[in-house]
């Protein structure tokens, strides 16, 4: 086990730069998850962890060495692909205890190591199976216990669910936080799914176009974000992003939004960066989940204002009830319980939560605090 | 392949499936019609074949045209039989598929997992070598192997289809091994595998089907082979399609037809067990990739 700390790293090819200054550190039995969209760096940045990239310039240390200089199999680290990349040749016996075999392990050691791993993930009675032999989930068991008889300092995960049915991800994904339970070990894990990165890490790094954006404990990824790209990504109905304007009354600083029938306005902190905006565009950025019936607002949250708003769609979910709510020129969505009285095309009176309001600069996108 | 299964196409009409079937069978006689009168005329005394009659079956029977053919027909100016000639053509084949097979697998995992700069313009110009007619290569060749003191052995004719034979097998296992997936050997890599270990324990165990096609190619060609056998063997060296020539071109003499018959039998015959034990595998093997499976 092993704090990872990769400094200053960049990593172009040829002209293209696909990482461009990578600054990040995970303490021991941290759980670091790297997530975006396709093409933002995040596989490329994994790899370059592994080593089955070269990197461009910077550092990758892992405990209080440098291994940027490293042969793969010289860092300490065990990779789960995405394809498993089980050997289709050996039994799963064999494919857990290649490494071992490799690095000159005895054979008892070896049986003892295998059967331990075995145990853990449950998979003795596929031992003597062939890949081909064995389901999805299966595999990505066995790809799991190659990689934890290692024992190595990192875990790396390389979008290890995205290949299994909906059902069998959520399980797994429970499994591997339970397993990081109880190795403790440290691990970094890519993936473009935002639940996965929010449900696993103990860190998220939000990356795009090879830089991190926010690098962050999940809480504050989520009711924190620096900026609009990663209120956007992280969370499910996507933030509300609304555009309006700041204006100054006599009770203090409102938001001013396009109703359904004239303006709404709503009050806003008193912040010096909120002041220094009187009059110009915001972007006012609202969960979901904080844009409710009145009946299930937050009741520990200080500002819950209530505004008459024209809901367009009702969609009902089994556990929510979410409304498409025509707001500030957008359509704007509300969770609400699941058995709130709602009726499409009607004006409802629907709860702001203030208190989780964000604000963004429309030109730059970054934060208003 | 055979027997109706799902994906059968929807069956004809019955007037349609006879003509269809017509058309097989004379395919079937006409392309069977060599061998047949190769093999019955083997099996008749030299007089019989004079009486005319090519089509008809022997009337006495008689294996002594094959004893002649492979142990004491006038071949050149010795009377050896093709014997010797068939083992020469063993000891140049069996080196020569293996090394290039070999040396094709080495190349073809080399270009598709551990590409360098300039590995596309390698594998170009080795497909180039696939290209390059046999006569334009003689001279130079010839030239080589008198430098390397291998003229007229069958050593400098391993070497010859060793290297002609590069370019094919490279081709069959670099497409082959383009389809492996990367990330095992990503996998053995940091399981502390090294490059031949990788090979040997990894890509291999997987390459049968490749492999299989290869060896058949490379072993018609190299057994096949005319010009290369005449052009750079020596007396002690000639392969057997040149031993063939020299029995059935010999100016002097009665043409024994049934012993040149029985002969030529015997020198396609390696190739036609090949391809009766593995041909099933080679459709196999170059189908794969073709259709995901």
């Amino acid at each position: 086990m092993a704090r990872l700390k990769i400094e200053n790293l960049y990593k172009a090819y040829g002209a293209t730069k696909v990482l461009k200054g990578i600054d990040l550190e995970i303490e021991d039995g941290g759980f670091l998850v790297l997530v975006g969209p396709s093409g933002c760096g995040k596989s490329t940045l994994l790899n370059c962890i592994a080593g089955l990239e070269d990197v461009t310039s910077g550092d990758v240390i892992i405990g209080e060495r440098s291994v940027t200089e490293l042969h793969p199999s010289k860092r300490d680290i065990a990779m789960v692909f995405q394809s498993y990349a089980l050997y289709p040749n050996m039994t799963v016996e064999k494919n857990i205890s290649f490494g071992l075999e490799i690095r000159g392990m005895t054979k008892p050691d070896r049986i003892k190591a295998i059967e331990e791993v075995a145990d853990m993930l449950q998979i003795r009675e596929l031992l003597k199976r062939k890949p081909s032999q064995l389901s999805g989930g299966q595999r990505q068991r066995v790809a799991m216990g190659r990689a934890l008889v290692r024992n190595p300092q990192v875990f790396l995960f390389d979008e290890p669910l995205s290949n299994l049915d909906a059902k069998l991800r959520v399980d797994m994904r429970t499994e591997i936080k339970r397993l990081h339970k109880r190795m403790g070990t440290t691990i970094v894990y890519v993936t473009h799914d935002q639940i996965e990165a929010l449900t696993l890490a103990t860190r998220i790094a939000v990356m795009k176009d090879g830089i991190v954006q926010q690098f962050g404990t999940p809480d504050q990824i989520y009711n924190d974000p620096v900026n609009m790209f990663v209120a956007d990504f992280m969370g499910s109905p996507a933030m509300n992003l609304l555009p309006g304007k700041v204006v100054k009354k006599a009770d203090g600083l409102m938001l001013s939004l396009d109703g359904h029938d004239g303006v709404m306005l709503l009050p806003v902190p008193l912040t010096d960066d909120l002041q220094a905006r009187v009059g110009k565009r915001v972007i006012f950025g609202i969960r979901p989940e904080a844009f409710t019936d009145p009946q299930g607002a937050d009741r520990e949250s200080k500002q819950v204002e209530k505004r008459d708003c024209f809901v367009e769609v009702v969609e009902p979910a089994g556990s929510d009830t979410f409304a498409v709510v025509k707001l500030g020129g957008k359509s704007a969505v509300a969770r609400l319980r699941a058995d709130a009285h709602i009726v499409a095309e009607t004006v409802t009176g629907l709860a702001f939560n203030m208190g989780k309001a964000v604000f963004f600069d429309p030109d730059s996108g970054e934060r208003i605090k | 392949m055979s027997g109706a299964t799902q994906d059968n196409a929807l069956k004809g009409s019955g007037a349609t499936r006879i003509i269809i079937y017509t058309v097989l069978i004379l395919f079937m006689i006409f392309y069977l019609l060599p061998l047949y009168v190769m093999l019955t005329n083997s099996l008749k005394p030299l007089e019989e074949i004079r009486g005319g009659d090519m089509l008809a079956l022997p009337k006495n029977w008689t294996i002594e045209p094959w004893r002649a053919a492979w142990s004491y027909a006038q071949i050149g100016v010795q009377p050896t039989g093709l014997k010797p000639y068939f083992i020469n053509s063993i000891f140049m084949v069996v080196p020569a598929v293996l090394i290039s097979t070999s040396l094709g697998a080495l190349n073809g995992y080399v270009l598709t997992k551990w590409s360098f700069r300039g590995s596309d313009l390698v594998f170009g110009l080795l497909l180039l070598a696939c290209f390059i007619p046999f006569q334009i290569v003689l001279i130079p060749m010839a030239r080589i192997l008198g430098i390397l003191g291998l003229a007229g052995t069958t050593s400098g004719l391993v070497l010859v289809h060793t290297i002609y034979g590069l370019g094919f097998t490279t081709l069959f296992f670099r497409n082959y091994y383009a389809a492996f997936p990367t990330e095992l050997v990503r996998a053995a890599q940091i399981d502390g595998a090294g490059f031949f270990q990788i090979f040997w324990r990894i890509l291999a165990p997987s390459s049968a089907p490749i492999a299989v096609v290869t060896i058949i190619w490379q072993f018609t060609n190299v057994w096949n082979d005319f010009l290369f056998g005449v052009s750079f063997a020596d007396f002690d060296s000639i392969p057997m399609t040149v031993a063939l020539n020299n029995l059935v071109n010999s100016s002097t003499g009665v043409k024994e037809y049934n012993v040149h018959f029985a002969g030529a039998i015997l020198a396609a015959l390696p190739t036609l067990i090949v391809y009766i034990v593995s041909g099933r595998y080679f459709v196999r093997g170059l189908m794969a990739g073709a259709v995901k499976g």
